[in-house]
C-alpha cells in the first residue's frame, strides 16, 4: 500500500473494507488464547490433590456425611489471582513483542472481580451452613445452577465470557459455550460424580478432571489454529 | 479538501464535504485503525502491515502528529530503539467521523443507485 497506489479519494465500501481487515489483522496479532486456555487447565487439574487432601468428611452411622471442601477454599482464590496476572503478563509481553499494545487489563479485572464472587460465596456458605439447617432436599434446579455457576470451575468460564467479548473473538465464545454448558447443566461439581464405590474425594475430582481436560483440548486447539495462521 | 470519491457535485450537508483530508487518505487512516485498535503501535508493525516505505510512514506520522491526532513515543528495549505511536482523543474522534461520513456516503450512493 503505497501513497501513490492509494489515492485520497478511493472507493469508500473498500476504504472500510481495508479498515475492518487492518482492525481484524490487529485483534487477531494480539489473542493469545490458547495461553489463558492453558494456564487455566493446569491451575484446575492442579487444584486435584488440594480439593482431595483438604476435604474433611464426617460420616455419620446412618451413612450420611457431611463434608467441607476447605482445599478448594484455600487454593482456588490465590491460584486464579496468580493465573489472571500470569495472563496478563503473557498477553502484554506477546502483544509488545509484536509491536502492538494489549488489551488485557479489563480480563485479568473481569477475573479477579470473579475469584472475589467466588471466594466470597463459598466463605459466606462455609460460615451460615455449620449453624443453620440445610434447604430442603432435593435442591431447586436454579439453586444448583448457581451454586455451580460460583464455583471456581463456572467463574473460569465468566472470565472467558469476558475475554472473549473483549477479543471480539467469535472461535472463544463458542468455546466458552461448549465448555460452560456441561460446566453449569451437566458436571455436578457441586455434589460429586462417579462410579459406585469411589470415594468422596474422588466423586469431587471427576468433574474436576473433565473440566480441566477441556480447557487443555480449548487450549491446544487455539495453539493450532495460531500456528495455521502464521503460516 | 479532497472531496474526489466520485459523486457529482456534492450540495451542502454532503457526506463528502465533512471528509478531513487529514485523516481522509488510505495510509493515514490505517495508522489511524490500527493505533486505535491496538491501543499502541510501534513503528516496525505500521511498515509492515500498510506496506510501507520508513520514509512515507514517517511522512504521514508527522502530518497526523502536527494534526495533533497522535502522540509519537520514542525509546529504547536493550539496545534498539523503538517508536511507539498512540491515539490521541482528537484522532479518536477524527477516526469515528471519518468512518460515520463513509458509511453515510456509501449509503447516499446506494439510495442515488
Amino acid at each position: 500500500m503505497t501513497t501513490e497506489s492509494i489515492a485520497a479519494g478511493g472507493d469508500p465500501r473498500r476504504l472500510l473494507s481495508d479498515i475492518r481487515s487492518l482492525a481484524h489483522q490487529v485483534r487477531l496479532d494480539q489473542r493469545m488464547t490458547w495461553v489463558a486456555l492453558l494456564v487455566l487447565g493446569v491451575v484446575t487439574l492442579v487444584g486435584i490433590p488440594f480439593d482431595w487432601l483438604g476435604m474433611t468428611v464426617h460420616c455419620h452411622p446412618d451413612t450420611s456425611c457431611e463434608f467441607a471442601r476447605r482445599g478448594v477454599l484455600f487454593y482456588w482464590p490465590p491460584a486464579l489471582l496468580l493465573a489472571y496476572t500470569a495472563i496478563a503478563v503473557c498477553y502484554v509481553r506477546a502483544a509488545r513483542s509484536r509491536g502492538l499494545g494489549a488489551r488485557a487489563l479489563p480480563y485479568a479485572i473481569a477475573g479477579a472481580a470473579t475469584t472475589v464472587v467466588f471466594t466470597a460465596a463459598w466463605v459466606a456458605a462455609a460460615l451460615y451452613f455449620p449453624h443453620h439447617p440445610l434447604p430442603h432436599q432435593p435442591l431447586p434446579y436454579w439453586w444448583l445452577l448457581l451454586d455451580r455457576l460460583v464455583s471456581p470451575w463456572g467463574m473460569i468460564g465468566i472470565a472467558l465470557v469476558v475475554l472473549a467479548r473483549i477479543e471480539r473473538n467469535v472461535g472463544l465464545r463458542l468455546f466458552t459455550l461448549a465448555y460452560l454448558a456441561p460446566v453449569l447443566l451437566v458436571l455436578p461439581t457441586n455434589e460429586g460424580w462417579g462410579l459406585a464405590g469411589w470415594g468422596l474425594q474422588a466423586r469431587f475430582a471427576a468433574p474436576q478432571v473433565v473440566s480441566g481436560a477441556l480447557l487443555l483440548l480449548g487450549a491446544a486447539g487455539f495453539f493450532r489454529a495460531a500456528r495455521r495462521r502464521q503460516r | 479538501m479532497t472531496a474526489t470519491i466520485g459523486t457529482p457535485d456534492p450540495g451542502p450537508g454532503h457526506p463528502v464535504t465533512g471528509l478531513d483530508e487529514v485523516v481522509h487518505q488510505r495510509a493515514r487512516l490505517g495508522i489511524l485503525t490500527i493505533a486505535h485498535e491496538a491501543h499502541r503501535v510501534e513503528f516496525g508493525y505500521l511498515r509492515t502491515h500498510l506496506e510501507l516505505t520508513a520514509g512515507n510512514l514517517s511522512k504521514h506520522l508527522s502530518v497526523l502528529e502536527t494534526a495533533g491526532l497522535i502522540e509519537i513515543q520514542k525509546g529504547y528495549e536493550g539496545r534498539r530503539g523503538r517508536t511507539w505511536i498512540t491515539l490521541t482523543a482528537a484522532g479518536a474522534t477524527a477516526l469515528a467521523d471519518e468512518i460515520a461520513r463513509l458509511k453515510q456516503l456509501i449509503a447516499r450512493v446506494e439510495t442515488t443507485n
